[in-house]
């Protein structure tokens, strides 16, 4: 058996202080708590990446609308099948365009594709750290990314991108702390 | 019955020679193995351990049938929202056909799937019914096989803001971070 001191001497007289604990039940505790959380366990994780449809809300009533300066955004063009284009645009001005070349590294594990775009993820956090607005860490706004794709395009290549642009971080202040890192840039589609 | 004190009962005049080896022990190795408690108590907690750590009380997110996910690496905990699956042409909104793509695939145009748009707004009646006073979060998960078209991709987008969902997230499979291509934090 299994012993625990608790403390004490234990002179005569005095309460023991010494107590055992039974070994078999706790055995078969833990063999049920393992047993419990192998049949619970969940071995492939989900996670999400998010996109954000851009839908306006009700203009508010005291603010002029007119004298809002339209705020740079970051085109991503992906139709280019040897290169990416990255265009940052202020309304219909734009402001600068950077082209990276693009490698499709697809690989295929048991029939689920995967797709990287490192030199991509690179050049769009370097844009991000020179054009980006939105970089202080208790700025409520985010940089707004706009990826623009041609209609036969697999999803997997989409995600890829997208997650190329999420690469870029900025922190966030959140509840006075500013360790957060959260994605720099708000990913949406572009119609056309 | 007399109650007789115990010990041996082997009866010497029966020639059971092989018993008589094994209890004087000149018989061959012991088949009983001795077990360390100390070391399978420290082994059983290290893994209640380990399994309490990687433990998920959300459970197994439901993955439609013939779904393969994209992965990706900088990627959000999954949320609870409706659930929005697209394989092969097959639309399913939490596990109930909400329309079929080949309309936009055959005409290759942006379009808003009317079947999936009633579902969701349907949806979205029913989470302001059940949480009045609550401010509607818009969100979506869409569960999107890994070859359909972009153009696909981008109407059930389109159909899900439409429909009151602008916070549109892509279902994907978490892969740990290579940490190539760019800086690091």
């Amino acid at each position: 058996m299994g012993g625990v001191d608790v403390g004490g001497g234990g002179k005569g007289g005095r309460k023991q202080l010494d107590s055992e604990i039974n070994m078999i039940p706790m055995i078969d505790l833990l063999m049920v708590t393992i047993s419990f959380l192998l049949i619970t366990a969940v071995w492939t994780h989900m996670s999400r990446i998010n996109a954000d449809a851009q839908v306006p809300g009700p203009p508010r009533p005291d603010t002029e609308q007119d004298k809002v300066e339209p705020e740079k955004q970051l085109h991503v063009e992906m139709r280019s099948p040897d290169k990416f284009v990255l265009i940052w645009k202020q309304g219909g001005t734009v402001v600068s365009t950077v082209d990276v070349p693009r490698k499709d590294n697809l690989t295929v594990t048991n029939g689920f594709k995967d797709i990287r775009y490192p030199e991509l993820a690179a050049k769009i956090e370097s844009e991000w750290k020179t054009t980006g607005t939105h970089r202080d860490g208790s700025d409520k706004k985010f940089d707004q990314a706009i990826l623009h794709t041609d209609n036969e395009t697999p999803y997997v290549y989409v995600v890829g991108v997208i997650d190329a642009i999420y690469h870029a971080k900025r922190p966030y202040t959140v509840g006075g702390k500013s360790n957060t890192l959260v994605p720099a840039f708000n990913v949406t589609f572009a119609v056309n | 019955m007399t109650i007789q004190e115990p010990g041996r009962r082997l009866m010497h005049h029966i020639p059971l020679n092989f018993v008589q080896k094994k209890v004087a022990g000149g018989g061959g190795r012991s088949t009983n193995a001795s077990l360390s408690l100390t070391s399978m108590i420290d082994f059983l907690v290290v893994t209640v351990v380990f399994l309490l750590m990687t433990f998920s009380a959300s459970g197994e997110t439901p993955t439609q049938k013939g779904v393969h996910l994209p992965k990706a690496e900088n990627t959000l905990d999954m949320i609870d929202a409706p659930i929005v699956a697209i394989t092969g042409s097959l639309i399913m909104v939490d596990g109930n056909p909400a329309g079929n793509t080949r309309a936009i695939e055959d005409s290759k145009r942006l379009q808003r799937i009317d079947e999936l748009f009633n579902n969701l707004k349907g949806k979205r009646e029913l989470w302001k019914q059940t949480h009045p006073g609550k401010d509607f979060p818009g969100v979506v998960v869409l569960q999107i096989d890994q070859d359909v078209q972009a153009i696909v991709v981008k109407s059930v987008f389109q159909t899900a803001a439409f429909a009151g969902y602008p916070n549109v997230s892509f279902m994907v499979n978490s892969i740990p971070k290579s940490g190539g291509g760019g800086e690091k934090h």
